[in-house]
């Protein structure tokens, strides 16, 4: 009796984590490069992205576009996508959250602007480019950026290499990113690991943000 | 006994509470603000070995352009991965298990169902990047607005199924609860009380056999044959208070019965099968990706079978419980059948508004 009771029990929890949406599993994987941009009188007038896709991403988004050359997309070729692209972002409110001076800044971006797709014939990869202006520009001791899918269907993660630049800052500005301590870097994920994470995480509002931190004191 | 039932189904009716409730509060969309912890644990493991996997077929795909080896590490891979990633949402395994909860369904036919729909998903995926990109050259765009269409009609054919779980499940219910009612009486009269149903005894009969079989083969338990009877033999005419017409919808058989869920779930195909496919195609390799897609569909179906399997346990189980007790214990059997009919629908209901995600085609 006691091990059905166990097995009802066990058989109940799969169902319930079924449900879940920490479950969720990216089919999009994007590399990012981003970009601070600043007035002359230091305030940050907005957020410029590249986000590279994944070659299958990549493949899948350009099929049925017409190209003169075969295994390259021009940047004209590819604007029709591009548009499509911002404009469904903006149902996602671009992945790009804000907050100043610790507090969320909501809905603090116009429509973005200067967007365009390119494609890497070497690594058949596609990048968009866009910048999202900030409604005001906003002047603060500290602004953060963050960068996530709520529901982690698309898994972002910061470039290697100059992940963080900053235009045109006043000099004392310093950038600092925080990658999520899970999830964009499997390969270094082990089970003992995993574990640790999940501790670690427990009650912190822990997420797969990748955030960008900017201090100007 | 009834104490331990009485647990028992409290335990079910919480955890599917919950199990709902969480799905569908969690599950709020980006400007919604809320935001998903981490995948951590156990969990988060799989699901990174999965992304891991799924970032693997790229490469096996390239590789298998030049290298004819590189095709069997493809389909090992794909079936792994099918079987990781179907423990994400969608792929139905919380219609299938709810839907399996509220029916008298065998382990055998909730494996053939995981099977049928997984593979129907496989063939949907298919046939869309075949006729969709093949034939048309249509763009992603055009792909995800397919999908959308298919996932829509698939949504609402899930909300229709519930309904009509709701509909017979909620007549046993009350079926059930009118048995409880007048339940002083003793048990040889009520048998008279269901004599609009003539068949009343030859079908309790065939059930009560159905389900020994079923506890024999499921469970491989060397029961007490005589013991049983007895227990089943006091709970019978409680225990099976329904009609026949119900049990015509419970009982075994009844393919074209199952085929409403395999629909309803296998519709809607799974975004990665479709940009794998897409991927596999511009690399010159349709086949490789076909024949990879239906291998993750089987490996899919495994998850999905493993977890229809535990819900048939679960319901077997609670079935048990139920039948130790006569008139409240066929009560709770038949409010949680009435409660997995609703979640049913509940999931159909949240799938179609947006707010319960299922798969989205990146950022289309």
């Amino acid at each position: 009796m006691l091990y059905r009771f166990v097995f009802l029990i066990i058989g109940m929890a799969c169902l319930f984590a079924g449900t879940q949406r920490a479950d969720a599993h990216p089919h999009v994987w994007v590399t990012m490069t981003e970009e601070l941009l600043y007035a002359p009188d230091g305030s940050v007038t907005g957020v410029r992205h590249a986000w590279t896709f994944d070659d299958m991403f990549s493949a899948f988004a350009t099929e049925g576009i017409e190209q003169k050359t075969k295994g390259e997309f021009a940047r004209e070729e590819l604007a029709p996508l591009a548009k499509v692209n911002v404009e469904s972002l903006k149902d996602y409110a671009y992945f790009t959250y804000a907050r100043v001076d610790g507090k969320r800044h909501k809905d603090a971006f116009l429509e973005p602007i200067d967007y365009y797709l390119d494609y890497d014939p070497k690594d058949t990869v596609l990048t968009l480019h866009f910048t999202l202006p900030f409604k005001t520009p906003v002047k603060a001791k500290a602004i953060e950026v963050e960068v996530y899918d709520p529901e982690f269907f698309i898994d972002f993660g910061f470039a290697e290499k100059d992940p963080i630049r900053l235009v045109s800052a006043p000099a004392q500005c310093i950038a600092s990113i925080e990658k999520p301590n899970d999830g964009n870097f499997p390969a270094t994920l082990r089970l003992d690991q995993a574990f640790q994470t999940s501790e670690a995480n427990a009650g912190m509002g822990a997420s797969f943000a990748n955030k960008i931190s900017v201090t100007c004191p | 006994m009834t104490r331990r039932a009485a647990v028992v189904a409290g335990i079910v009716v919480f955890v599917l509470a919950a199990g709902a409730v969480t799905s569908a509060f969690a599950q709020v969309g980006p400007l919604g603000g809320l935001r998903a912890p981490a995948a951590t644990g156990v969990v988060g493991w799989i699901l990174a070995e999965q992304a891991l996997f799924y970032r693997a077929l790229s490469g096996l795909i390239r590789a298998a352009k030049t290298d004819g080896s590189a095709y069997w590490g493809l389909m090992g891979i794909s079936f792994v991965y099918g079987i990781f990633h179907a423990a994400g949402p969608g792929h139905g395994k919380a219609v299938i298990s709810s839907y399996l909860l509220a029916n008298e369904e065998t382990w055998r036919r909730g494996i053939a169902l995981s099977f049928a729909s997984a593979l129907l998903q496989a063939l949907t995926a298919v046939v869309i990047v075949a006729v969709a990109a093949v034939l048309i050259g249509a763009t992603a765009k055009m792909m995800g607005d397919t999908v959308r269409v298919i996932e829509i009609v698939s949504y609402a054919l899930i909300v229709l199924l519930g309904a009509r779980l709701l509909w017979v499940k909620g007549r046993g219910f009350l079926h059930a609860l009118y048995a409880v009612r007048s339940g002083s009486k003793p048990a040889a009269t009520a048998g008279a009380e269901h004599h609009a149903h003539p068949a009343h005894d030859a079908h309790a009969y065939r059930d009560h056999h159905d389900h020994a079989y079923k506890e024999h083969t499921h469970h491989g338990h060397a029961h007490d044959h005589h013991n049983y009877d007895d227990e089943e033999e006091s709970a019978l005419p409680w225990g099976h208070a329904h009609g026949p017409e119900l049990e015509e919808l419970a009982g075994p058989g009844g393919w074209h019965r199952g085929l409403s869920a395999i629909v309803a779930v296998g519709l809607r195909p799974c975004s990665g099968a479709i940009i794998v496919l897409v991927f596999a195609l511009a690399q010159g390799l349709f086949l490789a990706g076909i024949a990879s897609t239906f291998v993750m569909g089987l490996g899919t179906a495994i998850t999905v079978a493993a977890i229809a399997t535990l819900a048939v346990a679960a319901k077997a189980a609670a079935k048990r419980f139920a039948t130790t007790r006569a008139g409240h214990g066929s009560l709770v059997l038949r409010g949680v059948e009435v409660g997995a009919a609703l979640l049913v629908m509940a999931f159909g209901v949240l799938l179609l508004t947006g707010t319960m995600a299922s798969e989205r085609m990146g950022m289309f």
